[in-house]
């Protein structure tokens, strides 16, 4: 019989985490949930037995006592089996650690290679309070198994797994065997609620609770001390939107004229607080300089390939890489590794942008991105060249494979990073300074916080949100070197089979992707979306990378689908430019989208909050509005961005 | 029948409020008592205990000390004794203290609390009794046999908008008891149910209820100190029955609130706007200055008095609490009397169970205790006091005074009519419409003042978005033609949550837009609303306000 385990962690509300006074998320009075895609995945499990004859459904959570209380949960959905693994020593786990831990928890309910091996690993793509996506993917490398992320159908045909994975701008559908990892994200079928019926059962049942010591844990290799990275430092960030700059004029010919005149000059920013002056930092004499990189040189960068281009996310990645190699010891190299078919042209254009060396490994079998080779090539890759730092894009792609590289190197990882930078660490316990390092930093805590995460073992992995850095100017006279490289791969790698990809519209994972995006509220509702889904197709005409989306009363009203949805019970997106047309600004509303750069709100109410909320503003009525301004767009106004 | 999806036991109460916790408790120190092991189930629709529940709140603590023992009464978490009370006369811009406090509403010495919080307390010495409470599930069905109730059954789960059934779908459970008693406070649905099923009101006045909001602050260091005490009538109210209050808490909290009859006239009155244009009064103001606003939420309060409560019981079903319509008026204190019906019950349902005999003849037993209890001496001598203040408070004030010498007999009582035949179409209502009488009045700052959809927001309040709308509007052809053509869309204004909206198209062509999902659960429209064009469903378990201090 087919065991399913179900991962589950659980987090607090993210609902509940409210704005202080202070402009920070505070999330003390916020109470604790199965974190959401955890949820999908518990649901994903359930729905899998129903497509096999029989099987048994297990859930493992790592945390405090406090964690039964979802486990219990789980039980009352259906699951037969709830397992613990809460100890002390795992307090201040990083993700490495945390994958390591859950995989020894596995191993020792006796699954794993050599062991039963008939079982399916369900969890949840990532957890919102930490938002790294890391341990479905460590865990399976721990296990030596296949996995696919980003899930959001799973199917149980013939003994074999069929998911269909959610990549930028399309899907893929994949075939894995049993056993397996799957991570789920919160598109697919919504977690059941218990029944009583179910609650009750569960409320007789027990949970298991095991320490490091029943799993075979070393304390070594456990919670803070045993991850290779820490968080060295949490900054607050203070989110706060300048006075918005409104459009005058007599009709609406006038009012976007004013508009495009308004971007064109840039929005208001508040004064910027003035800086206090970065204390030098001062290092005891008595301290001694550890070099960690034990003779680790140089920064390796991954060229992701999607539709035989290099994507913009990886181009992007030149910028830090070359940053950080000029901060470091002369002559550091930058490296950037390049796997596909017939990919000359594209070593090129890397070496144009910024790239010293490009690794190519050339094979057919590898034109499109697959985790296990992929894993596999880096790891000799990084074994060949022994970079001290390695650089990801925090793609569908990158966010899975880099994790699962960072337990072959046993490096750990820092996901989606915003800034990248070296420095130096003093250990005022050991007495020693760790430079140079490199320091990670990555907002968390619902964005709230600026988190500088170290890594003490070489390469230290980083994965870089995608859109946070330039693409550095190509420069066709740069030289570099173009070496092929010639991995050693089995069969073992190609177990996984992609039965189809898709790229093209994708309608809404490319909500997370686009530059622009027009949303449409309760106020623009008297078209059915028309003029807003015509001002979108006029940006993308315009070669922007534009989707239209809809606040939550357009999706109660059945005018547009859920995965459509801007807000704090839709999805929280962040492009350059977002326009609101008739949404009111409901703080539920402002909550998914407050972090876009430019924020432009187009309403017939001059008192509604979205105008507090915004960096333009045109009062007046949409249906006059719109056109005018899809006319302004299709005479070339991209709000100032660059159509690619 | 599945059944692994099918439960017995003993007693299933209905609702984890003070009357359904205080019959949990008491039931099984009786069964303990007695000797017998019963299984005791309470099942919640709040995804906590005290998650639905609001409430001023100033409590009499007397009936806590018979249900508790005195450690367990000693650990209540009351806030603060109240120390000072004072009540206003308003008028727009003045505030006349009252040189002594109306009637039966002088209140030093009771104390000041969060009902949520007791509750969650009283939960724990629940279960530390042996009962079990089940949150978040949704009971919306009573189970028959031979047309007696035999049972309930969870809502089902996984449908959509139609209802019908999705990949997650759960059947709901089915639990059979031997008793139920039904505790899910103002006009719950099972009791509705029950009370029209077997025409329980047959024969009593009509139940009347005013909607309370409830805010809770706070504010700065001075403003307020824990214990005092004020309540206004007058401003902004007129005609309409009601008026505020405000409670200084620890740790300067406040508790404001603003509660108002819903037997008022003007089709367009929004209490909610109401209680925005008192908190502007200089006196109100000035309590709240500088302070920021931590939870909002609104129930209904029912408040026909004696006259009012149906018969309480039928084979093997009890009604409790806020649902039997207990509410001590004027002082508008339920909760006392919420916890004595629960103990109430538990004895005619211990008796029962012992006698194995759940029958009506039995549980009439229930009435008996009732009239024998404060519920009796603190409701009947004021059973004419809602009445005749339907009559405004100067007429109502002196027929009240004279009820005080009388024990509650009165001449010339008006008849109590339900509270949606009191409202007046448009063209047939003379006073001033609500937003001329209050024109620059009703912008919000956000600070003070707030709008209907910033303040579900401070409710907590969340609904699944896929399930059927657990608002159900009759006739929607009627709906458009009597209650928005003829009385101008009341439910817009009355609900506190903004769950109704007025749609006009471009051709001018008028339509309801319900979101369900703003719902506090008050009930409001299932009540006010014209021609009873709207029934307020149970959704999901879980769903609706998440009160934390409320």
């Amino acid at each position: 019989m087919t065991t399913i385990i179900s991962l589950m962690k659980q987090v607090p509300l993210p609902s509940q985490m409210r704005m202080g006074e202070d402009g920070l998320m505070d999330r003390t009075k916020a109470k604790s949930i199965i974190n959401v895609d955890c949820s999908f995945a518990l649901e994903a499990g359930l729905q899998l037995r129903s497509m096999m004859h029989e099987a048994r459904l297990i859930v493992c959570s790592m945390g405090p006592p406090s964690f039964e209380q979802s486990l219990k949960t789980a039980l009352a959905m259906g699951y037969d089996e709830a397992y613990l693994l809460s100890d002390r020593k795992l307090g201040g786990s990083d993700t490495f650690t945390t994958g390591l831990a859950i995989s020894k928890m596995l191993r020792h309910l006796g699954f794993g290679r050599g062991l039963n091996e008939d079982f399916i690993v369900v969890a949840g793509r990532q957890t919102s309070d930490g938002d790294t996506a890391h341990v479905p993917s460590q865990v399976a490398e721990n296990l030596d198994i296949p996995q696919a992320t980003f899930i959001e159908d799973v199917q149980f045909v013939e003994g074999k797994i069929i998911a269909r994975r959610i990549i930028e701008g399309g899907y893929q559908i994949l075939k894995l065997p049993v056993p397996c990892t799957l991570s789920l994200t919160p598109t697919g079928i919504p977690p059941r609620r218990p029944t009583l019926a179910g609650a009750v059962r569960s409320r007789a049942s027990s949970i298991k609770i095991f320490s490091i010591d029943d799993i075979n844990m070393r304390e070594e290799d456990a919670g803070l001390i045993g991850s290779p990275t820490i968080v060295a430092k949490v900054a607050n960030i203070k989110s706060e939107r300048a006075p918005i700059v409104m459009s005058t004029g007599e009709d609406s010919k006038t009012l976007v004229k004013d508009l495009m005149h308004n971007v064109k000059q840039g929005k208001n920013h508040l004064d910027a607080v003035v800086k206090k002056e970065a204390k030098a930092v001062v290092i005891p004499e008595a301290y001694e300089t550890v070099d960690f990189r034990k003779g680790a040189s140089g920064i390796l960068t991954w060229a992701e390939v999607a539709g035989g281009k290099i994507a913009r996310s990886s181009l992007e990645l030149l910028t830090p890489a070359r940053h950080l190699a000029e901060s470091l010891d002369a002559g550091t190299k930058v490296r950037t590794v390049l796997i596909g078919s017939q990919l000359e042209s594209l070593a090129q254009e890397l070496i144009a942008h910024g790239s010293d060396e490009v690794i190519v490994i050339d094979d057919a079998r590898l034109s499109e991105y697959r985790i296990l080779p992929f894993s596999a090539i880096f790891a000799q890759v990084i074994k060949a060249y022994t970079p001290e730092i390695a650089l990801f894009a925090a793609t569908t792609a990158g966010r899975e494979l880099a994790p699962r590289i960072g337990v072959k190197t046993q490096s750990g990882v820092t996901a989606d990073c915003t800034a990248l930078e070296i420095g130096v660490h003093i250990d005022n316990k050991k007495k020693v300074v760790y430079a140079p390092i490199l320091e990670s930093r990555r907002p968390t805590y619902g964005e709230s916080k600026l988190a500088t995460i170290l890594g003490f073992v070489c390469p230290q992995i980083s994965t870089a949100r995608a859109g946070t850095f330039e693409v550095p100017t190509r420069d066709e006279s740069r030289i570099g070197l173009i070496t092929p490289f010639t991995p050693q791969l089995g069969e073992k790698e190609f177990v996984t089979e992609i039965l189809e990809t898709v790229r093209g519209e994708g309608g809404l994972s490319s909500l997370f992707e686009a530059d622009v995006i027009v949303t449409g509220g309760r106020g623009a509702i008297g078209d059915e979306m028309a003029l807003v889904k015509e001002l979108s197709s006029a940006l993308k005409e315009q070669g922007i990378k534009c989707e239209w989306a809809v606040s939550r009363p357009v999706v109660d009203l059945g005018l547009c689908e859920y995965a459509r949805q801007i807000g704090q019970t839709g999805k929280t997106v962040r492009p350059k430019v977002y326009i609101a047309v008739g949404v009111s600004g409901a703080i539920q509303h402002i909550a998914g989208m407050k972090e876009a750069e430019t924020i432009v709100a187009i309403n017939h109410n001059a008192k509604e909050s979205i105008f507090s909320h915004a960096d333009f503003g045109i009062v007046g009525e949409y249906e006059e509005i719109l056109p005018e301004l899809i006319e302004a767009v299709k005479n070339g106004f991209v709000f100032g961005l660059e159509a690619q | 029948m599945d059944n692994t999806n099918t439960l017995t036991t003993d007693i299933i109460i209905v609702g984890a409020g003070p009357a359904g916790l205080s019959a949990a408790i008491h039931l099984a120190d009786e069964f303990k008592k007695i000797g017998i092991k019963k299984r005791i189930m309470v099942i919640e629709k709040g995804n906590a205990v005290g998650a639905h529940i609001l409430s001023g709140a100033i409590i009499k603590a007397d009936a806590f000390k018979e249900l508790l023992s005195a450690e367990e009464f000693n650990a209540l978490p009351f806030d603060s004794e109240v120390t000072h009370d004072t009540t206003f006369k308003l008028s727009e811009n003045g505030a006349l203290a009252l040189p002594f406090h109306p009637p039966v509403m002088d209140n030093i010495g009771y104390q000041i609390a969060s009902l949520g919080q007791i509750c969650k307390y009283l939960a724990t010495l629940a279960e530390a009794r042996g009962v079990e409470i089940y949150t978040s599930f949704s009971v919306n069905e009573l189970l028959y046999e031979n047309d007696k109730v035999v049972g309930i059954k969870t809502i089902d789960t996984g449908v959509n908008h139609h209802g019908e059934k999705q990949k997650n779908y759960q059947e709901g459970t089915r639990v059979y008891a031997s008793l139920i008693i039904l505790a899910e406070g103002t006009r719950g649905s099972l009791a509705k149910e029950l009370k029209t099923k077997f025409d329980l009101r047959k024969g009593v006045e009509p139940q009347v209820y005013s909607l309370g909001i409830k805010e809770l602050w706070s504010v700065p260091e001075g403003n307020i100190q824990a214990g005092e005490v004020y309540h206004t009538f007058g401003y902004p109210l007129e005609s309409e029955f009601g008026g505020g209050f405000v409670y200084g808490l620890k740790d300067n909290k406040v508790a404001v609130g603003f509660a108002v009859g819903l037997d008022y006239e003007d089709p367009s009155f929004d209490i909610y706007k109401a209680m925005q244009v008192w908190k502007q009064h200089p006196r109100i103001a000035a309590l709240l200055k500088e302070g920021t606003l931590l939870e909002f939420g609104a129930k209904t309060i029912p408040e026909g008095g004696w006259d009012a409560i149906s018969k309480l019981y039928v084979d093997n079903v009890l009604l409790v609490g806020d649902s039997a319509g207990f509410v001590a008026m004027p002082a508008l204190k339920g909760i006392h009397l919420a916890v004595t019906s629960g103990m109430c019950a538990a004895k005619t349902a211990a008796l029962a169970l012992v006698k194995k005999d759940t029958s009506e003849v039995t549980l009439a037993q229930y009435k008996t205790l009732i009239d024998q209890s404060r519920i009796r001496t603190e409701m009947y001598p004021y059973r004419n006091f809602r009445a005749v203040m339907s009559e405004g408070i100067f007429v109502g004030g002196l027929k009240f005074g004279i009820q005080l010498l009388t024990n509650g007999a009165c001449l010339f009582t008006p008849k109590l009519k339900r509270d949606n035949l009191t409202l007046k179409r448009l063209l047939s209502f003379r006073g001033t419409p609500f937003a001329k009488r209050f024109k620059g009045k009703l912008d919000v700052d956000k600070k003070l003042t707030f709008n209907k959809v910033t303040s579900v927001f401070y409710s907590g309040t969340q609904h699944d978005e896929v399930q059927l709308v657990h608002l159900h509007v009759k006739n929607n052809y009627e709906f458009i033609e009597l209650n928005m053509k003829q009385y101008g869309t009341p439910c817009q204004h009355f609900c506190p949550a903004e769950v109704y909206e007025e749609h006009r198209d471009k051709e001018g062509k008028l339509s309801l837009k319900i979101h369900a999902e703003n719902c506090v659960h008050c009930k409001t429209c299932d009540i006010k609303a014209p021609n009873d064009a709207i029934t307020w469903m149970t959704p999901y378990g879980g769903d609706g306000p998440q009160y934390q201090n409320m």
